[in-house]
């Protein structure tokens, strides 16, 4: 399993170089990610070899952690602080609203298209 | 002893008695999906600081080396999304529309919802990153000069409200199958979302991990060009 973090690790860095080097949008963990699957793809396809255990373990147990990363962010949604206190109302009606709105709107269309699709 | 308090030992321990009290109660209670552990965990960590009088800023500043897990994480997506390629690739175009047109739906409905509620322009600017991962958008947001504080917010409250509906509304809409479900909830809801995602299942996982990369990307790129060009 370490040898899987190595990996994810090395993925990181090697992403987190190119976002600097070319100066990138996308932050580098992104680019890592993108790199990563480059990697899994090429390795598939060229050499025929699955996902190495070690890595697919290692990758679970940290997805597996997500909910806990996020909960300490999370708490700060109860910290705004006064100078937002008449910014509370559109904030919460336009965040929730229009979550719902955006899972209604891409679930109905992606649900169209995919019907298209044979 | 309040130095104590205000050491990474203690915020590690309170952050995780509050994960596993919250993984317990949500699943006692059989998944009901507004006591998921990042609602319910935040919901404890808040209690916890009101009640011992701490700083938010300082115990967040404590656990800050916890987020440098999500760099990682972020990468180890990559392989539940190989793992899923050949189901991917069947539904490349409905998937490539759908992320153009939900990310460009979900930043836009935030923003005239927001406006028609009278927010403030730099509410407004910290709004239009809230569909996407909490690293991204805190990159975009300063870059577009919004609130980083009100744009993390935003991401996370988005993400409570997308995984707290999903089931009842899906349902409603009838749409069952795993690929779909993940995707839209990866798109609207994020990391938040994608978590939740692989509770369903891994296909649902890979789906989600998917459409919150594209939808990450997409508003990377989109967002600050379309703010340059508005104001």
């Amino acid at each position: 399993m370490l040898a899987g973090f190595l990996t994810l690790f090395a993925c990181q860095l090697a992403g987190e170089a190119l976002q600097r080097g070319l100066n990138l949008p996308l932050p580098g963990q992104v680019v890592g990610m993108f790199l990563l699957f480059a990697i899994l793809c090429v390795r598939g396809a060229y050499l025929d070899k699955a996902v190495p255990e070690g890595l697919a373990q290692g990758s679970q147990r940290l997805i597996d952690l997500l909910p806990l990363l996020l909960m300490a962010p999370a708490a700060g949604v109860f910290f705004l602080g006064d100078g937002f206190a008449d910014q509370w109302w559109a904030f919460i009606v336009a965040v929730t609203l229009g979550t719902w709105l955006t899972l209604i709107v891409s679930g109905l269309l992606l649900k169209y298209l995919a019907g298209r699709t044979p | 002893m309040t130095a104590l308090l205000d050491s990474p030992l203690f915020a590690l321990c309170l952050t995780l008695a509050a994960f596993q009290l919250a993984q317990w109660l949500y699943l006692s209670s059989g998944r009901v999906a507004l006591l998921h552990p990042t609602i319910g965990g935040a919901v404890c960590i808040a209690l916890a600081l009101v009640l011992l009088d701490k700083n938010y800023a300082d115990y967040y500043r404590d656990i800050d080396w916890l987020n440098f897990l999500l760099g990682p994480v972020t990468v180890a997506l990559a392989v539940p999304l190989y793992r899923q390629l050949h189901l991917l690739r069947a539904l490349a175009g409905p998937l490539m529309i759908t992320v153009v047109c939900g990310a460009s739906f979900a930043c836009l409905s935030a923003l005239i919802l927001a406006w028609w509620c009278g927010a403030s322009a730099s509410t407004l600017l910290s709004l239009t990153t809230k569909s996407i991962t909490t690293p991204i958008a805190i990159i975009v947001t300063d870059d577009i000069g919004g609130v980083t504080s009100i744009a993390v917010a935003s991401v996370i409250l988005t993400g409570m409200a997308g995984i707290s509906t999903i089931s009842w509304l899906f349902r409603r809409l009838k749409i069952e199958d795993d690929r779909l479900w993940g995707f839209c909830l990866g798109l609207a809801a994020h990391a938040i979302g994608t978590s939740r995602a692989f509770e369903r299942s891994p296909v649902a996982g890979a789906f989600a991990s998917l459409a919150l990369c594209l939808t990450g990307a997409f508003t990377a790129l989109v967002v600050p060009l379309a703010a340059r060009w508005l104001l």
